[in-house]
């Protein structure tokens, strides 16, 4: 019994002895958080981001604009890395007419002037088609496809004539250029993952999420277990 | 435990109608051109537009605490009166608020789309009646509106939205002639 209960006592220590060092260390650089800046030091690795849900944002729709690239992402359009204004439906396509670039959604065109600032949403009140499905240029004119037909405008945007058209260019969806990925990648990250926050889940289990509870739970009885045999060995002793 | 199990049901049976209603609360209400065509009678005017610049932006951005989202704003107006149709965020999302101007008092504000999931209670008639014939007095509006529980920032966006729209319907009264 003695034997047995040495021989537990040893292997519970090697184990404990592993997670006492990481807390032992980490509880000591969190206790310096400030004279190491921890908190003014940033992770962007990859596999971190994604570990805390920040990681590649997909954007649900671009279009190549002249100079300019619009994305979306959820509800937010962006022209370029910048955030232009919010639709709660998905950009169509998009089109540049004279000094404007005109964003087509199922019920409203989106203005924003050249420089990418947003002027205002034309819907149906100013007599924009419903139902659109795609914005187009014939011969220099907006069009738009809609479930009831092709309706073409001019630059003021607010007459429309139902006509049937041969050889619209449609805007199509492009892919997101690599340099603009990185630039939206930092908006979206920011600067990282503060050093200060992943050594103090490390320290408190939360880095394994969930199960980090349960791992400290495991670790806490092991504490306990081997608690319990080192008094029994030294009563023995002792006795 | 029958009795028990009964008073359990009707918990979740209010809380489903509950939270059923909250769901509701969400939506469009009108449309924006039925909402003109209502208030013209059908004969909507066509639209104007004021530019969102220079004092105007200044005194815009004071009255709603924020930059307008926007560099131009439509409006609709005839003899008797203008017809604003413009968006504030209450909480997180934007809520769609038309209104009416008749004599530079507020003839009528309706919410005519809403997207947040609370503060809807702001659409009742009951709460949009005390906007009825106020005017502007300093950038304010000239009487007291009563909140609604939990609909703090929703009642701030319908305020701000009324104070912007009476200001506008000045401002172009002053500086845009037909």
């Amino acid at each position: 019994m003695n034997r047995k209960m040495r021989s537990l006592h040893r292997s519970l220590g090697a184990i404990v002895a592993v997670f006492v060092l990481m807390l032992a260390s980490t509880g000591i650089l969190l206790n310096h958080t400030s004279d190491l800046d921890l908190d003014k030091r940033y992770l962007t690795w990859g596999w971190i981001m994604a570990h805390y849900g920040i990681g590649t944002v997909e954007p649900d729709a671009v279009y190549l604009l002249d100079r300019h690239t619009i994305s979306q992402f959820g509800p937010q359009v962006f022209i370029d890395a910048t955030p232009a204004t919010q639709s709660h439906v998905p950009v169509l396509g998009g089109i540049v007419i004279d000094d404007l670039m005109v964003l087509a959604t199922q019920d409203a065109l989106l203005l924003f002037t050249p420089e990418g600032e947003f002027i205002e949403q034309m819907g149906e009140s100013v007599g924009i088609p419903s139902s659109i499905q795609n914005i187009g240029l014939f011969h220099g004119d907006p069009v738009v496809q809609t479930r009831n037909g092709q309706w073409r405008s001019d630059f003021m945007l607010d007459q429309w004539e139902q006509l049937s058209m041969d050889g619209v260019g449609w805007s199509e969806p492009q892919a997101m250029p690599a340099s603009l990925e990185e630039e939206l990648g930092h908006y979206f990250r920011g600067k990282g993952i503060s050093v200060e926050r992943v050594i103090l889940d490390v320290h408190n289990g939360h880095i394994l999420g969930k199960y980090g509870i349960w791992f400290a739970d495991l670790l806490g009885a092991f504490l306990v277990l081997i608690s319990m045999t080192g008094l029994w060995l030294w009563a023995r002793r002792r006795g | 435990m029958i009795k028990y199990r009964y008073t359990l049901r009707a918990f979740v049976i209010i809380g489903l109608i509950l939270s059923s209603i909250t769901v509701f609360a969400r939506g469009v209400y009108q449309t924006d051109q039925d909402f003109l065509a209502e208030t013209f009678n059908q004969a909507v005017p066509k639209s104007k537009v004021v530019w969102v610049k220079g004092e105007l932006a200044a005194t815009i951005t004071e009255i709603l605490g924020h930059k307008y989202s926007g560099l131009r704003i439509r409006y609709w107006k005839n003899e008797q009166r203008s017809v604003w149709i413009l968006e504030e965020i209450g909480k997180e999302k934007p809520i769609t608020f038309g209104i009416v101007i008749v004599g530079n008092k507020i003839e009528k504000i309706k919410v005519l789309a809403f997207r947040e999931s609370r503060g809807g209670e702001i659409r009742h008639p009951a709460f949009t009646q005390q906007f009825e014939q106020a005017a502007l007095d300093k950038l304010k509006l000239d009487r007291h509106i009563d909140g609604v529980s939990g609909a703090t920032l929703s009642v701030r966006a319908m305020t701000d939205v009324a104070i912007l729209a009476l200001y506008l319907d000045e401002f172009t009264d002053e500086n845009i002639k037909d």
